[in-house]
């Protein structure tokens, strides 16, 4: 896993196999992992927030209902193709617990609700997710077997 | 005003840099006083940076710190974050608790009350220091704690503000515990809003 092409936050990466994609410390953000098996291409965009508003259209990888369009329309321009493509997402905990009402308490949950929505208008096909909880993951995936590897303090190894 | 972090001139900057000096040095002090350690502190520096950058700048995103987190409301908003690792428990816990620790696994449920209840200390004594120096009411949340990877505890601040900014403006310093430098970071990150009504209440905005 030396040659990790590293995923940054509100950023985005394709690459095809042998290659290796990471984003590190995902809290209540997500990583969303989308694969096309055939051509073993694929994709990760790590997002922030769940839905972008009129003003705010600095960078669309920092919402997920900018974020996974773009990213497979990004992946169909390098020849994957729609219906083939599956995803498996990672993140969206809890970090604090605040008391009282503040968007910090449920942002990770409203993260995952709002990718898996986009998934489902875009027909992506959602195999795993490994979403909620209060800990932080490192998420890896191999585009030579689509298979996603999360990383967590105190944890084991999640491979699925 | 000031619209985006970036905006800020030098001297506001200089400004927030005093606040920050004024905060850290009360706080050291109640932090001394706790421990009846010698606790210095480092010159406070105010810094503006991107995701990725202010994720390396305070240690990079996958080692593991205890955070402490404060949400700060009323006229002054804001997150205050209190970031420690290892070596500086160790030191705390064994001066109040008595009790020798050596990785983050042993901390339990005592242990992270005592860690909460010591960030509770140095934020409010932060903020009080702010809020007498400029006339302000500032409410704290109940401070509420985390051990977890630097790169998820520092994304809750930008995940805050991620509709405003796609910076991060932290004002803070660390501590210097008998001589030797701990890692323990004392990050003040108020939002956009509230940096204006504070330049405006010190009567150094820049119309």
């Amino acid at each position: 896993m030396s040659k990790a092409l590293t995923v940054g936050i509100a950023d985005m990466k394709i690459c095809r196999a042998p290659g290796m994609l990471v984003t590190y410390a995902l809290g209540s953000c997500i990583g969303v992992c989308i694969y096309d098996p055939v051509l073993k291409l694929a994709g990760m965009v790590h997002i922030m927030l769940p839905n972008v508003y009129e003003n705010c259209k600095d960078n669309i990888f920092k919402y997920a209902d900018t974020g996974v369009p773009e990213t497979i329309r990004k992946m169909e321009a390098f020849g994957a193709v729609r219906n083939r493509l599956v995803c498996k997402i990672a993140g969206g905990a809890k970090m604090f617990e605040i008391s009282g009402n503040s968007s910090i308490g449920n942002i990770g949950e409203r993260n995952a609700e709002s990718v898996k929505n986009v998934l489902r208008m875009e027909r992506v096909r959602l195999l795993r997710a490994d979403v909620g909880s209060n800990y932080a993951r490192t998420l890896y995936f191999d585009a030579s077997t689509g298979e996603a590897t999360v990383k967590a303090f105190g944890k084991p190894e999640l491979r699925f | 005003m000031i619209e985006k972090y970036e905006d800020m001139d030098r001297f506001a900057m200089d400004v927030l840099k005093e606040i920050g000096s004024i905060g850290t040095g009360n706080a050291a002090t109640a932090l001394s006083q706790v421990l009846s350690r010698k606790i210095e502190m480092t010159l406070p520096e105010v810094k503006i940076m991107g995701y990725n950058r202010a994720i390396k700048e305070l240690g990079g995103a996958e080692p593991i710190v205890a955070g402490v987190l404060v949400q700060l409301s009323g006229e002054l908003n804001g997150i205050m974050l209190y970031l420690q690792k290892m070596d500086f428990i160790k030191v705390v816990l064994k001066s109040i608790i008595g009790k020798e620790i050596n990785d983050y696994s042993d901390l339990g449920e005592l242990e992270m009350s005592a860690l909460i209840e010591i960030g509770n200390i140095i934020i409010s004594s932060y903020i009080n220091a702010i809020s007498t120096l400029t006339g302000i009411t500032i409410n704290l949340s109940v401070p509420s704690a985390s051990v977890n990877m630097l790169g998820a505890i520092l994304s809750v601040p930008m995940i805050e503000y991620g509709y405003q900014t796609d910076k991060l403006m932290t004002i803070g310093g660390s501590f210097i515990c008998e001589g030797e430098e701990v890692y323990s970071n004392l990050i003040l990150l108020p939002d956009i809003h509230s940096l204006n009504f504070l330049m405006k209440k010190l009567g150094v905005a820049n119309e």
